[in-house]
């Protein structure tokens, strides 16, 4: 389990009877430099994947060696029981939506989603019928006929994932499929591809660096970094109980709090922060003394009269974004102000002295010199 | 369009030059068409009266026209098929694979349109002389390829270039196997480019002078030797009517690749129906 | 499907260059390379390099064996070298009036709208594709005594008409400008399009007047257009003698017409072979003259940069 650089129940405590894809010891090397380094993971039927990281994290190479459009230098693919590292991607079964749609502009769009069909050898009339359902299904009713030039950006990768899902690949590969169209346009697809994934039931790896994406998608994330998993789990327990310090930071931007740790109670690790506040957290097997960082999302942050909170602070900023507020609150001494963010009824007002509280298990502390 | 404004007087000077300098260019090509419909065909312009009878005359018995076009005619698709052939796989070493050496090859492939024609045809008539080929036609095709191969490969790679290579990667994810890829995916992009490569090939060999003179026998003349034959020695006012038909042979081929590039994949547009400079000779003097 | 070029691009190191050459020797994308690219190679050796070289020997060859420079000074004296000094004439005379009107009527359409641009374009493009032994006998049509071009000069009254156009050097040089200016329009015009107009326009905002304007802004702009399209007209008239041969009288013989006489008639291949390595020689030495050009107009780009 080298690439699961954390601890705990991984991914590989998942394995099941219903598992569709799994690699395992994937690597591969450019020039000598490593892209990716032996990740290993299951993925269950019917699971929606995320692989989550910067660019040259490895993501998008994991995900061509898994299509088979780049050879790993060693370990094991397999789809279903079948081993299928050495086989070239038409032989592989599985199914493709690329970041550029590359749909074929000599064909219409029907001809786009009958092609995988007809490579299958469907009759007619099957093909017309399967076609029709998935445009159907894709609101493109009528957009037959259409080129897909004749399409907008939006319309056009709508038509390649009809043309990947078609098929029924027993697992859909999508490489950050709306990461050429707007904002607006990329939350209403996000929506579309969730619940076509779940009505249909397919098993989807997706690609993609923009964590919010990954969230709202997926049902568990594989969060990469330098060619390695930092952690595979569930959103919540990413947003959680992260492992390493840096999920923390990439998932919520949390706030990192340097401090030293003081004692362990029964139920929590207790910190002494560098301004003087004392907080609690999840326990930490490091021993008292050590420096630490205490990393705590800033929606896991309350406010309360200054002498409730484990520490007080001063109001600097308030800011609003939409129904939440923005705040940044300045203990006395400390270099950097604490992000906050609260439903905007509760806005403090700048400048007015206030207290902050956590739940214990919301503080996750690292060690000082692990990650980043 | 931010820019100067031109005076009119300037702009009405360079109008009428331009029209002068089209007139310059077009001329040549009107007065034998509307010649070759007159009575007195080589005589005055415009006519004063019209026959078809020169058309009928050049395939009348004993007319020397029938036989140099049927060999031009087959000369020019031997060295369709030979550059066709020649520039896919050219084309396709140059774009889609590691060559090494690629730059020493790209200069090779052009090399031909930029050294003087006379010199490859002496050249190439001491090759074939001793072989005993003058005057076969496979010797003149293999001739004509060496200056149409560059230009199918020009354009054939601007066509390759044109295709989007992971296409053939979506249709592998999908299934597709290499044979399907190609007949379903690559080709049918490529066709369009490829009428094109065979056209110009067909052009520049039908109209090419300088290889067949030397490569001819006095029994198998192409047309453009022929018509420099008659224009030299003995005039035949039969010879501005097959003038007319190498003109219209040349536009139809033109209009022909135009209409391809329409109704193709429609994604390239503009009234030109040649890439203009990619058939041109020294655009990429190595 | 290794190497595929959907495989992000690694980053590069230079770990042994001499294992990675055989390893993309290995490759099969090389491996294809070479295979795609052997065919026209082994062409263009058999049939275009070696002729050529062989041209090379036979011009060096003496009559009994043994190696001579007889056929270049052959070649190089007396009535040859007037043909030699007739076909650079010529190609001079052409290539300039060619590039001089090319130029006007290239920035003609520079200017004009699209849609109108491509009209008349197709109007250059196509002459560019029909015989240039179909487009010179046109000429012979309109330049000769009862010519449409005389005739229109007799009926204008103009003094001294009709003139001899054809069997001299303006027939030729009317005759191959017309052949050869499609090309350098193409080849101006396609240098013209990318200038951006917005500089002429800053120019003028600073008080240029148009005269400047051309000479300081416009014509440094396309100036590597210019050279090329004289350059290259001039090197394809080298070789070119159809309009020569029959709109020209005996005192424009030009030496591919002469090449042709040797083989053809005289079966003299030695001094035609010579007379062909000189006309190499000359198109090297132009083609040299453009890089020389670029050369130098890139690194005076360079300095204008710093």
């Amino acid at each position: 389990m080298r690439s699961q650089r954390g601890s705990g129940p991984g991914a590989g405590a998942l394995a099941g009877s219903g598992k569709s894809l799994s690699v395992s010891g994937l690597r591969k090397t450019y020039a000598g430099v490593v892209a990716v380094d032996e990740v290993s993971m299951e993925i269950e039927a019917g699971e929606f994947v995320t692989f989550l990281g910067s660019s040259g994290s490895g993501k998008t190479t994991t995900l061509m060696m898994i299509a088979g459009f780049v050879e790993p230098d060693s370990g094991v693919i397999k789809v279903g029981r079948r081993d299928v590292t050495r086989l070239a991607p038409q032989k592989r079964g599985l199914g493709f939506v690329f970041q550029q749609y590359l749909l074929f502009p000599h064909m219409t769009v029907a001809e786009n989603i009958a092609f995988p069909l007809q490579l299958r050898g469907l009759s007619k009339a099957e093909v017309r019928r399967q076609v029709g359902q998935v445009l159907e299904m894709a609101g493109l009713e009528g957009y037959g006929r259409r080129r897909p030039r004749e399409l907008s950006g939006g319309q056009q990768q709508r038509v390649a994932l009809c043309r990947a899902l078609v098929y029924r690949p027993p697992v859909i590969l999508m490489d950050e499929p709306l990461g050429a169209l707007d904002k607006k346009l990329r939350d209403q697809l996000q929506t579309e591809i969730k619940k076509i994934q779940r009505e249909l039931g397919l098993t989807v790896i997706y690609v993609t660096h923009d964590q919010e994406e990954a969230l709202v998608l997926s049902d568990r994330i594989a969060v990469m970094r330098d060619g390695l998993i930092d952690q595979f789990d569930t959103p919540r327990e990413l947003f959680e109980r992260p492992r390493t310090a840096f999920v923390a930071d990439f998932l919520g931007a949390a706030n990192f709090l340097p401090g030293r740790l003081e004692n362990h109670t029964d139920e929590h690790s207790l910190v002494r922060l560098d301004h003087g506040a004392l907080v609690r957290a999840r326990p930490h097997p490091l021993a008292p003394g050590h420096r630490v960082r205490a990393a705590v999302q800033p929606g896991r942050l309350g406010l309360c009269a200054p002498a409730d909170g484990f520490c007080t602070g001063t109001v600097e900023t308030v800011t609003y974004v939409g129904t939440l507020v923005r705040v940044g609150v300045r203990p006395a001494g400390a270099e950097s102000p604490i992000r906050l963010e609260l439903p905007a009824g509760r806005a403090p007002v700048t400048g007015e002295q206030v207290g902050l509280t956590a739940d214990p298990g919301d503080v996750t502390l690292f060690g000082d010199e692990e990650g980043r | 369009m931010i820019g100067l404004r031109s005076t009119w007087a300037g702009r009405i000077c360079l109008a009428v030059a331009s029209t002068v300098i089209l007139l310059f260019l077009v001329m040549p090509i009107v007065v034998i068409v509307v010649t070759s419909f007159g009575k007195d065909a080589l005589g005055s312009f415009p006519p004063h009266s019209w026959t078809l009878g020169w058309y009928h005359q050049l395939f009348a018995p004993g007319s020397k026209w029938p036989g140099a076009l049927s060999l031009s005619v087959l000369v020019a698709a031997l060295t369709t098929v030979f550059s066709l052939l020649l520039g896919v796989t050219a084309a396709t070493a140059l774009v889609r694979r590691d060559l090494p050496l690629r730059s020493a090859v790209y200069g090779l492939v052009l090399a031909p349109m930029v050294i003087p024609q006379v010199v490859i045809a002496l050249g190439l008539f001491l090759l074939f002389d001793p072989a005993a080929m003058l005057g076969s036609p496979i010797a003149i095709a293999l001739g004509h390829t060496v200056l149409a191969a560059p230009i199918a490969v020009l354009i054939l790679m601007a066509t390759l270039r044109g295709i989007d290579e992971r296409l053939e990667d979506a249709a592998a994810s999908m299934g597709a196997g290499r044979l399907t890829i190609f007949r379903r995916i690559t080709f049918p992009l490529a066709a369009p480019g490829m009428v094109a490569a065979a056209v110009f090939s067909f052009i520049t060999s039908f109209d090419e002078f300088f290889i067949s003179q030397f490569l001819s026998s006095v029994d198998t003349t192409t047309l453009p030797v022929q018509v420099f034959n008659v224009l030299q020695y003995d005039v035949d006012p039969t010879v501005t009517a097959i003038s007319a038909v190498l003109i219209a042979v040349a536009v139809l081929a033109l209009a022909l690749v135009g209409v391809v590039r329409r109704l193709g994949s429609g994604r390239e547009s503009g009234l030109l129906p040649v890439d203009s400079t990619a058939a041109l000779p020294g655009n990429e003097v190595p | 499907m290794a190497g595929s070029v959907l495989a992000p691009v690694p980053a590069s190191t230079a770990p042994a260059a001499k294992s990675r050459v055989r390893r993309s020797l290995r490759s099969r994308r090389t491996r294809s390379g070479l295979l795609n690219g052997a065919p026209i190679v082994v062409y263009m050796l058999v049939l275009f390099v070696y002729p050529i070289l062989s041209t090379l020997f036979l011009s060096v060859k003496g009559v009994h064996g043994g190696l001579t420079l007889h056929w270049y000074a052959d070649a190089l004296s007396g009535a040859n070298l007037a043909v030699l000094l007739t076909t650079l004439r010529i190609s001079a005379e052409t290539s300039l009036i060619s590039v001089v009107i090319g130029f006007l009527l290239a920035y003609a359409v520079s200017r004009l709208r699209p849609l109108w641009a491509g009209l008349v374009m197709l109007i250059i493009v196509v002459p560019h594709f029909i015989s240039a032994l179909v487009r010179t006998y046109g000429w012979i049509i309109l330049l000769g005594d009862h010519g449409v071009v005389n005739s229109v000069l007799v009926d204008l009254h103009v003094p001294g008409a009709p003139f001899q156009l054809l069997y001299n050097e303006i027939g030729v040089i009317i005759g191959t400008t017309s052949v050869m200016l499609p090309y350098t329009v193409l080849l101006l015009y396609a240098v013209m399009r990318g200038v951006d107009r917005r500089l002429l326009a800053a120019a003028a905002s600073m008080g240029a007047g148009r005269l400047v304007m051309f000479r300081r802004v416009y014509l440094p702009l396309v100036a590597p257009g210019l050279v090329n399209a004289t350059v290259l007209s001039f090197i394809l008239c080298l070789g070119y003698y159809l309009t020569p041969a029959l709109m020209g009288g005996a005192r424009q013989t030009v030496v591919a017409a002469l090449i042709d006489d040797e083989v053809m008639k005289q079966n003299q291949w030695n001094g035609a072979a010579a007379l062909g390595v000189i006309l190499l020689v000359l198109t090297f030495a132009g083609l040299s003259l453009l890089r020389l050009a670029r050369a130098i107009g890139a690194s005076a780009r360079q300095r204008g940069a710093a």
